[in-house]
């Protein structure tokens, strides 16, 4: 395996990894409130439905992705990235210098089961459709994130598959490690983690988009870590700066 | 209807979340492609403007929000 191909794989399989990883913490979360709370069948019942939806959104949206020429697919998959990446990577900021508050996956849980518990008191049916309809939104919503992350950092470069396979690896990790646990996942250090994400996907953004405007980015593809590092300090610099007393976990 | 209006303001806010560092971004990226054109002999300058604009407006989208915040 040569090094160039590792120097273009490891930043997409990694951030792929990363930020599946953060997406699909926060939807086990509400899939184990509606199963505990409302029974597995239809915590599992939304979960595989909303799979299915984004399976048939992938199979149909994926293969039109070969038509498109690279240096257009570059530039607005690099626009995408850069808003989509910055957005993350402002919160993150935003939260490690405790200006608002940090995610806290105990106490969303808390607040979906009385959500549910609530909603149960309304109305009762042979199936449980709201709980299954919870599920189904959560990992929907989610899993939207994921295939295009999976989409943006990959098809630059064609390592879509990588990409995915990364991701896949995520989730089946939240999955085994959540079921095994039977917990939310509150120890993941989430905004770590979407801090890294975010000046990964901005450092991916501001790659494609010169590329795609056809900027020649001074040795190539290790000019991807050089963004990262500038992105990571100017961020850090930002978050130190900007610092106050830690807000209260968001409910 | 309302599942269909919350994945489509989903969508919305994964990209556009905060407006202004929306639009500043894709002003960033505006003058980035003029300068390539206007500047075909030195595409490099406008690599240069689009990293550094971008940085800006990130530290610029954070100072912001925690003014509002402070201010609030």
């Amino acid at each position: 395996m040569g090094l160039s191909f590792l120097n273009a794989t490891a930043p997409v399989v990694g951030s792929a990894f990363l930020a599946s990883l953060v997406e699909a913490v926060e939807a086990f979360t509400i899939i184990l409130a509606v199963g505990t709370l409302r029974g597995w069948r239809p915590a599992a019942f939304g979960t595989v439905g909303a799979l299915a939806v984004l399976a048939a959104l992938i199979a149909l949206l994926g293969p039109l992705l070969a038509y498109v020429p690279l240096q257009p697919l570059q530039l607005a998959i690099g626009i995408l990235l850069l808003l989509f990446g910055m957005g993350w990577l402002r919160k993150a900021v935003l939260r490690a210098a405790g200006i608002i508050p940090l995610h806290d996956e105990a106490a969303i849980f808390t607040t979906e089961t009385v959500e549910l518990a609530r909603r149960a008191d309304e109305k009762s049916a042979a199936f449980d459709w709201i709980a299954a309809l919870t599920a189904f939104k959560a990992v929907l919503l989610e899993g939207l994130e994921v295939v295009f992350i999976v989409i943006a950092v990959g098809a630059g470069r064609s390592l879509t598959w990588p990409a995915s396979l990364g991701a896949l690896a995520a989730c089946l990790a939240v999955l085994v490690i959540g079921l095994a646990v039977r917990k939310p996942l509150a120890r993941v250090p989430e905004n770590t983690l979407k801090f890294g994400v975010g000046v990964m996907l901005s450092a991916f953004g501001v790659f494609w988009t010169g590329e795609g405007l056809g900027i020649p980015w001074p040795g190539q593809d290790l000019a991807l870590p050089v963004f990262a590092g500038l992105f990571l300090g100017v961020a850090l610099a930002a978050a130190s700066v900007l610092r106050r007393p830690l807000a209260e976990p968001v409910q | 209807m309302s599942l269909i209006r919350e994945i489509v303001a989903e969508l919305f806010s994964m990209f556009a979340a905060d407006g202004r560092l929306a639009l500043g971004a894709l002003i960033v990226i505006a003058i980035a492609a003029i300068l390539v054109s206007a500047l075909p002999t030195h595409p490099l300058a406008a690599g240069v403007v689009l990293l550094v604009g971008c940085l800006a407006i990130l530290v610029a989208a954070a100072d912001r929000e925690a003014k509002r915040r402070a201010s609030n």
